[in-house]
C-alpha cells in the first residue's frame, strides 16, 4: 500500500504536466499517514528506508525537471541564425562569401577534415550527437539547418 | 559497350570505405582530444592531429592508407589510454 501511493507520488513527479507543488504536496501529506500506519506490519527499519528515499529523491527530481525545462523553444530563425554564428566563428570560412547555399568544399574551399571539425562545432551548439552517416551528408548551412530542424521536430 | 555513369574520377568502393574510416578516426581523435582538461595542450593536440592528416592527403597506395589507419588507431588508444589515467 505505501510502496504504491510512493510510486504514484514518483511517476506524478516524472511527469512534467503534474509537476504542480501544491498537488505534489497533498500527494506526500495522503502517503505520510499510511505509511506510519503501516508501519506495525512490516520491518521498522524497511519502512523507514523507503520514507528516507521518498523525501530525498522527490526534492532531486524536482529540480532536475526545472533545471531541464527552461530552454527557449526553438525557431527557425533561431537556427539558422546559430548555424551562421557559428560558421561565421570558424577561422577558415571567409564570412563574406558565406551563404546559406554555399557548398562547403565547392564554394568556400574547406577539405573534409574542416567539414568534420564544423560538424562537430554544431554538436557542441545545439547539444546533441550528429551520427557519421548524416553528417558526412551535410556539405553547406541550409543543408545543417534543415537537419537540425528535421531532429528537433521544428516545422513553419 | 557500355559506358560507366560514374565521373571518371569517382573513388572506387574500396577507396571510398577507407576515405569514411579516416574521416571517422579523424572525429573520434577530436572527439578524445576535447576530453584534455588543459586548454593549450587541447589546441596542441587538435592542430597535431590536423597536421598529421594533412601531411599524408596525397597517399594513394591502399596499402600505405591501411598502414596509416591502424597507426592512427594505435595513437588514438594511446591517447584514451593516458586520458583514463590522468582521471584515475
Amino acid at each position: 500500500m505505501a510502496a504504491r501511493v510512493l510510486q504514484q507520488c514518483v511517476r506524478s513527479f516524472a511527469r512534467p504536466s503534474l509537476r504542480l507543488c501544491s498537488g505534489t504536496l497533498a500527494v506526500r501529506a495522503a502517503a505520510a499517514p499510511t505509511a506510519a500506519l503501516h508501519r506495525p506490519l512490516s520491518f521498522a527499519a524497511d519502512s523507514r528506508r523507503t520514507r528516507w528515499v521518498g523525501q530525498r529523491r522527490i526534492p532531486s527530481v524536482g529540480v532536475l525537471c526545472r533545471q531541464y525545462g527552461d530552454l527557449p523553444p526553438l525557431t527557425l530563425e533561431g537556427i539558422s541564425e546559430r548555424v551562421m554564428y557559428v560558421l561565421k566563428l570558424y577561422d577558415k570560412i571567409n564570412p563574406e562569401k558565406l551563404e546559406a547555399s554555399s557548398h562547403f568544399i565547392k564554394d568556400l574551399g574547406l577539405d573534409s577534415l574542416d567539414q568534420v571539425e564544423i560538424i562537430m562545432a554544431m554538436e557542441d551548439e545545439f547539444g546533441f550527437e550528429i551520427p557519421d552517416v548524416d553528417g558526412e551528408k551535410l556539405m553547406s548551412p541550409g543543408d545543417i539547418m534543415q537537419y537540425i530542424a528535421n531532429r528537433k521536430d521544428v516545422y513553419e | 559497350m557500355t559506358v560507366s555513369r560514374l565521373p571518371t574520377a569517382a573513388l572506387s568502393l574500396k577507396q571510398f570505405l577507407q576515405r569514411q574510416k579516416v574521416l571517422g578516426i579523424y572525429r573520434n581523435m577530436l572527439k578524445t582530444i576535447r576530453q584534455v582538461p588543459d586548454e593549450t595542450d587541447r589546441k596542441y593536440l587538435r592542430d597535431w592531429a590536423r597536421d598529421e592528416f594533412k601531411r599524408n592527403k596525397n597517399a594513394t597506395e591502399q596499402d600505405a592508407i591501411r598502414m596509416m589507419i591502424t597507426q592512427a588507431n594505435n595513437h588514438l588508444e594511446e591517447l584514451q589510454k593516458s586520458l583514463a589515467l590522468a582521471r584515475s
